[in-house]
């Protein structure tokens, strides 16, 4: 992979806090929305592309997750409907990438939305999935230091109005 | 997604409530709130750090300590929902509505979207929910999806019914609730113009005035199943057909009270259809077909099995130079007064047919099959049982140019001889192949079948893939044969042996399924399918017993029976479960797994 990285054309890009990055058009390109700048940019352009929603420390993570990947094939069409399945399956590799303090767990799920690279979303979505099931609601609050705003006429209700929702 | 009128209403009860916590982060809870709610309507994917009301910087901080404390409260409802979309366990989701207001409003569209409805407390439980007149969230509106063939007949008009107020139903499945009437399905009919998909089969006693209230508002429906709804008549499937227009998937099978008028209707209005099946349809005649190839610019899939009335003329009437590229699947099982010059008409004009099923269609020849060999690589499934009249020179050219089959059935075709078996044998990608009553076929045909494969010219040598083997009343066939197959084979999940003299062997018989419970006394005696794990089990007891060349012959004669052969319940199986499944979402795949899309 090296030798072709050297060969590979860069970009660059700026980050929120005006961090610029040099990177793999082909790595920067697993991003639906700094592939498509790039093509209304079009042809060689040496400007640097404002990504203002997204801090240095996670596009740094991000554009580890898309190095590691750059090879996969592109979404395909049906991904919408596969992102859909309810599989909380994760490769090895993405299981260890996500192993990050939950600050920056959910600012890559935001960064890979705002970025637009589903695969990346799709893994973060997972992982929170997995911390959630099997959990009972205060072992769910307790994961993610939530505050019950129920009060508890409240969540007698609901767990009275979806009683019938038990495993299948 | 979760908006509903209800929420609004939360939202005032919430903000006026003091008793739930005392933390001093209760304040800006309910702001977030609020945020959050805004962010719900936003396609935007930023966090609530962009708050539409930036110059409140008391808000802004207290959300910046809120994301601070509870990092995951940075997630729009968007990918909150996305998030939840991952949990397949409605208790999960359940325990998610339990966590905060917030989450509950993320969950409660994905847990209500499809209600588990296949217990009868559970329905309990739904229902009372449903009629609940003060209930947190207006969860009639969330279903989309309800199903209740699982209780089949115990579900009453009352119990369905009782449903009536859920308006936006998209998929509504009552396969075999054999106790429903029209009273409840107009009642949940009526004013739901959110339909896409409803399966009534066998729910006999519905009639005209179900399909009438079906006409009045499913205005956006694409998959009807009436299968075995005897009392529907073409007259209030004349208004189906004209109202809704977006129908892709329909299937009447088992409706021999219909005519060519309704279908010549649905061909007329209903210009998207994708999938016709019009199994048993007894009284169709050539017309109808004609019209729905012609006028169905998308027809995807058309079956036809015991249209006994068809002819070579629905075919033959067909504009002569019009080709029907979309057509990929068509079943003529039973349509016995189909001819040669039929056959040959209709796969000129749909050369793209992939599954083609002419069982039981007893006049085609040799000619026929040579107009088949035309589909070429396109062809994957070919059905050709009770064709008897064909031959070794028709198969054989068959699989010369159609290298890509996948199955093939030549049940019955007596004709047949080790040389198009053997020819068989070198399809690479043959999956499943009925032999069932190839009487004249030998050790030499299975040991074909047996031998690894080479990968084009020079490639490499590859293990058949063979899953399924037919053989049953290929009373030559011996325990040689077989081993090899056993052993050449890693992928065979079903070999069918019955009435094979050498293999009615108490000792090899221990290895086999049990009988259908349908079966007589001498059906029995003589079954004999090896599946799944007998499979293995077989292969593992061949390989380990040495001697049995000696015993081979100990099994006494039983002479040939007049029955038909014992796997032929499995075949039908098969047809039926295509039968049955209705798909709404465009799927290139249609192989015999395609079934109803139900997660």
């Amino acid at each position: 992979m090296s030798t072709e990285a050297t060969n590979a054309p860069k970009i660059k890009l700026v980050t929120s806090d005006n961090a610029e990055m040099e990177v793999d058009r082909q790595v920067a390109e697993r991003s639906i929305l700094i592939k498509n700048l790039l093509e209304d940019l079009g042809g060689d352009n040496d400007e640097a592309i404002p990504i203002p929603n997204v801090n240095e420390a996670v596009m740094k993570k991000v554009l580890e997750w898309c190095e590691h990947h750059r090879n996969d094939p592109p979404a395909s069409q049906d991904d919408d409907s596969d992102s859909r399945k309810k599989s909380t399956d994760i490769d090895e590799w993405d299981q260890k990438f996500m192993q990050v303090d939950q600050e920056m767990l959910f600012e890559i799920i935001l960064a890979a939305n705002y970025l637009d690279i589903k695969a990346l979303l799709d893994v973060g979505c997972k992982t929170v999935a997995n911390m959630i099931k099997g959990k009972s609601p205060d072992e769910i609050r307790k994961t993610f230091n939530i505050q019950n705003d129920f009060t508890p006429e409240e969540e007698e209700q609901i767990r009275r109005e979806n009683e019938w929702a038990e495993d299948r | 997604m979760a908006r509903s009128r209800r929420q609004n209403r939360d939202e005032s009860r919430s903000r006026s409530d003091t008793s739930a916590s005392t933390s001093p982060e209760r304040g800006y809870d309910d702001d977030k709130d609020s945020i959050m709610l805004q962010s719900n309507d936003s396609l935007s994917s930023l966090a609530p750090s962009v708050s539409p009301d930036s110059d409140d910087d008391a808000r802004r901080r207290a959300i910046e300590e809120q994301n601070r404390v509870s990092p995951v409260s940075r997630l729009p409802a968007e990918l909150m929902i996305a998030v939840f979309a991952r949990l397949a366990s409605p208790a999960d989701l359940k325990n998610c509505m339990l966590v905060s207001k917030d989450w509950s409003r993320n969950a409660v569209g994905l847990l209500w979207h499809r209600p588990s409805t296949n217990k009868w407390p559970s329905v309990k439980s739904v229902i009372k929910t449903i009629n609940t007149a003060d209930s947190f969230f207006d969860y009639s509106s969330l279903i989309k999806r309800l199903n209740l063939s699982a209780l089949g007949s115990e579900v009453s008009d009352g119990t369905l019914a009782s449903l009536h107020t859920c308006k936006r139903i998209e998929r509504l499945t009552l396969t075999n609730c054999t106790k429903l009437s029209d009273l409840s399905l107009v009642a949940v009919l009526e004013d739901n113009r959110s339909l896409l998909a409803l399966d009534v089969t066998s729910v006999e006693s519905i009639s005209d005035q179900t399909m009438y209230a079906l006409a009045k508002n499913a205005v956006r429906l694409q998959g009807l199943n009436i299968t075995n709804c005897k009392k529907i008549t073409d007259q209030s499937l004349e208004a189906v057909a004209k109202s809704c227009k977006h129908l892709k998937r329909l299937k009447l099978n088992g409706c021999s009270q219909l005519s060519d008028k309704c279908i010549i209707a649905f061909a007329l209005h209903c210009r998207y259809i994708l999938e016709i099946d019009l199994h048993d349809c007894k009284n169709l005649e050539d017309d109808s077909i004609t019209t729905l190839i012609t006028e169905g610019p998308h027809l995807r899939e058309l079956r036809l099995a015991h249209c006994w009335k068809i002819t070579d003329q629905a075919f033959l009437r067909l504009p002569a130079e019009a080709s029907y590229e979309s057509l990929r699947i068509l079943d003529l099982t039973d349509c016995g007064e189909l001819q040669d010059y039929g056959v040959q008409r209709i796969v000129a004009a749909a050369p793209r047919l992939r599954n083609l099923v002419l069982a039981k269609c007893r006049h085609i020849t040799d000619r026929a099959v040579m107009a088949i060999t035309r589909l070429g690589k396109n062809l994957h499934y070919i059905h050709l049982g009770h064709c008897s009249r064909i031959t070794d020179t028709g198969v054989v050219q068959l699989v010369k140019l159609c290298n890509r089959i996948r199955y093939i059935d030549l049940a019955c075709c007596t004709n047949l001889t080790d040389v198009s078996v053997t020819q068989l044998a070198s399809l690479p990608k043959l999956k499943r192949i009925g032999l069932v009553k190839c009487a004249a076929i030998t050790d030499r045909s299975i040991l074909a079948l047996a031998k690894p494969k080479q990968m084009g010219s020079s490639g490499p040598i590859q293990a058949s893939v063979l899953e399924r083997v037919h053989l049953s009343y290929c009373t030559n066939l011996t325990l040689q044969g077989i081993h090899a197959l056993l052993n050449n084979c890693p992928r065979l999940t079903h070999l069918s042996l019955t009435g094979v003299q050498a293999f009615l062997r108490d000792d090899l018989l221990v290895y086999c399924r049990e009988a259908p419970p349908e079966f007589n006394e001498h059906q029995r005696d003589v079954f004999c399918v090896f599946s799944g794990v007998g499979v293995q089990r077989l292969r593992q007891f061949l390989n380990t017993d040495h001697d049995h060349q000696n015993r081979q012959a100990s099994f006494s004669d039983n002479e040939g029976t007049m029955y038909e052969d014992g796997e032929e319940p499995d075949v039908i199986l098969n047809v039926t479960a295509q039968a049955n499944g209705m798909v709404i979402d465009e799927d290139e795949d249609f192989g015999d797994s395609e079934m109803l899309g139900q997660d």
